[in-house]
């Protein structure tokens, strides 16, 4: 296992009092993986990316365990992940003009890395950051090294992050809507370069989205997040075709596929609860269509519903609350299924 | 008759460029044709920076057109004076992208939605009211929201408020420029389903501006692609989807990800970007990054011609009898 995430919580001040933004998330990244973290905005899936990268504002309260390498970095001081940050752990994020220097050379960037993570000699360096860039596919690379970020298009400069990212072969690379900003058919590119890297470094990549049409391209497992909290679990072709928790479904019935015309979309009534008024209980409870008495007032637990596949939803507990209800839930799933 | 029909349309943008204050033009819009009918949806559809933005703003004449026609109801529309053509505004109306900035966020809900009727002098303060609580309840937002703030409302809710104001007019034509870019799938869906019953209600035409090809083709009857200035290609929905003949359309479609892991298909994946519209490369626009080019493309600066029944495109290696081949199995 790369990357584990064992009951992770977060707490921002926010006029003065904590607020729980990420509640009890535990997932698992492997060496070589896509984890795709997919939920609308609000949700908390950025949240859950920078707590692995502990960019986090300041006083922030981080609860539970992160482990990377079986390593558990929740511990680590600010020197100790400043050292792992950029060299085993990368991020790329969505507005690549904002994350790059404008003062700077686009190639002093790619270098200010190997800088600090390395011991490559300044001539070593250079060809580093020409073979980097010839990696993610820029041409002249040598020219486009002593170029400003404004003088690139926003699809080189997405490939200059990611140039930035790689720099020191991470193991885990954790990317935030990296083509939200980008238009179709330069996100396709994009994608494609991001197969193909992962392929060849063999990295475990957290793919974070609001687009299921780049999970269901990159991903190999999807993780749904609602309102703080994980709700779906499952490898992407299971969580499409056989979606369990009525928000997943509610989602995917919401957008419109290519190739398939209806008259009428499904969607999801109501909005997002904000993290200060988390209702009790299920906290999708007020925009479900199968809502039942026990979602208001008891949180549902995660539950096994097919291999490798986990719900949060009374609907596969045994109803009336029964907590350790694991064999009535086969019990339900089965009456479910008839 | 046609509700909209646009001729040969051009807007020019004159930037200042240099030192020297050497002008260039940026060709937002480039001769661009076409018509909208009565209670139909154009659905248009390109990459940043191709003009279809300018292309809505232009037909609102919210900028004066460079040159070209645009006919509305059969009259031309384009040098009208200014007191014509503020009383034609009723009929045609904007939905922006931006629920956030395109409301004024010092007014009450019941009076961005009132200000229409008051600028064109509609009725008396009872009639007024009468029509904004009638507005409301189309799209969903209860009576005693109506002394709320912008800021009180959601993402939705605002473009939905947005939508209401476009209508208190009774409009012909909404032009939608992005509406649900901005918002999450889920409300996304609510605020398309709202604009489609709106639609069938009130018999009204859209020209729906998006860069999201599933969300055009969910909500269009016929689409048009534009690139660099131009369109490239125009259609019925399911034919253009079905058989796109531009190579670009064809790049477009397949780019796009489909949310369903199990099928996967043969994409054609362009080169570079989009080349800058103040210095549009020669000849086909599209030559720098098509995979099928030809020298002459870079001479020869192809027409928009129908290649089949009420399908146009404007490539010069489409031919009639290709279009059987060439059909891409997109779904």
């Amino acid at each position: 296992m790369l990357l584990e995430l064992n009951d992770v919580s977060l707490s921002l001040k926010r006029d003065g009092k904590y607020v729980k933004i990420l509640d009890g998330i535990s997932l698992q990244v492997k060496k070589g993986e896509t984890v795709g973290i997919v939920g609308e905005s609000g949700c908390g899936k950025s949240m859950t990316a920078l707590s692995v990268m502990r960019l986090l504002p300041e006083k922030a309260k981080l609860e539970g365990v992160i482990q990377l390498d079986h390593e558990d970095i929740t511990s680590y001081s600010k020197r100790k992940m400043e050292k792992i940050r950029g060299n085993k752990m990368a991020m790329i994020f969505q507005d690549p003009l904002t994350s790059l220097n404008p003062l700077h050379t686009v190639g002093r960037q790619i270098e200010e890395t190997l800088i600090l993570h390395t011991d490559l000699n300044k001539e070593q360096r250079k060809r580093r950051v020409i073979e980097l860039l010839n990696e993610v596919g820029l041409p002249r690379a040598d020219e486009i090294a002593s170029e400003y970020p404004h003088q690139l298009s926003g699809g080189m400069r997405q490939r200059i992050m990611i140039a930035v990212a790689m720099a020191c072969n991470p193991s885990l690379l954790i990317c935030d809507e990296p083509t939200t900003a980008l238009d179709v058919t330069v996100q396709a590119q994009i994608l494609d370069l991001m197969n193909h890297l992962k392929d060849v470094n063999e990295m475990g990549i957290i793919m974070i989205t609001h687009d299921l049409g780049v999970v269901a391209e990159v991903c190999d497992r999807v993780v749904v997040m609602y309102a703080g909290k994980i709700v779906e679990q499952a490898n992407v072709k299971e969580l499409f075709i056989n979606p369990k928790h009525p928000y997943t479904k509610g989602l995917l019935e919401s957008i419109p596929k290519l190739g398939v015309k209806k008259a009428k979309l499904g969607s999801i009534p109501g909005m997002v609860p904000s993290p200060d008024k988390m209702p009790k209980g299920c906290r999708f409870y007020e925009r479900c269509s199968s809502a039942m008495e026990v979602c208001k007032g008891t949180t549902p637990p995660m539950s096994s519903v097919g291999e490798e596949h986990t719900a949060a939803c009374w609907l596969y507990e045994e109803k009336g609350g029964e907590m350790n209800g694991s064999s009535g839930s086969e019990g339900l799933e089965a009456t479910l299924h008839n | 008759m046609a509700l909209l029909e646009v001729k040969d349309l051009k807007q020019h943008f004159t930037i200042k460029k240099g030192f020297l204050g050497e002008k260039k033009k940026v060709k937002a819009v480039d001769g661009v044709s076409f018509h909208i009918e009565q209670g139909e949806t154009l659905g248009i559809v390109g990459e940043s920076g191709c003009g279809k933005s300018s292309l809505g703003r232009t037909i609102l004449q919210l900028i004066k057109p460079t040159s070209g026609d645009i006919f509305f109801g059969g009259k031309n529309i384009t040098h009208l004076p200014r007191k014509e053509m503020k009383e034609l505004r009723k009929d045609m109306q904007i939905v922006f992208q931006d629920p956030y900035a395109s409301l004024n966020p010092r007014s009450t809900v019941r009076a961005i939605l009132e200000t229409p009727l008051i600028v064109h002098g509609v009725g008396n303060r009872q009639e007024r009211r009468k029509v904004v609580e009638g507005l409301i309840d189309k799209i969903g937002i209860r009576k005693d929201q109506l002394d709320r703030f912008p800021h009180e409302f959601s993402g939705g809710q605002r473009q939905r408020i947005g939508i209401a104001r476009a209508l208190t007019l009774n409009p012909k034509l909404i032009i939608a420029d992005e509406p649900v870019s901005a918002l999450d799938v889920s409300v996304q869906s609510q605020v398309l389903n709202l604009m489609v019953d709106l639609q069938k209600e009130l018999n009204l035409s859209y020209m729906f501006i998006s860069h999201d090809l599933s969300v055009v083709q969910h909500i269009s009857d016929r689409v048009a692609v534009m690139y660099l200035g131009k369109i490239v290609e125009i259609a019925d929905v399911e034919e253009l989807y079905r058989n796109p003949l531009h190579p670009y359309t064809k790049a477009l479609l397949t780019a796009v990800p489909i949310p369903d892991p199990t099928k996967k298909r043969d994409r054609i994946i362009l080169q570079g970007d989009l080349p800058s519209p103040i210095n549009p490369p020669t000849g086909c626009a599209f030559h720098t990054r098509c995979p099928v080019a030809t020298p002459e493309c870079k001479e020869e600066s192809p027409e928009l011609r129908e290649k089949a029944m009420g399908h146009w495109a404007s490539c010069i290696h489409v031919h009639h009898e290709q279009s059987e081949k060439t059909k891409i199995n997109i779904s």
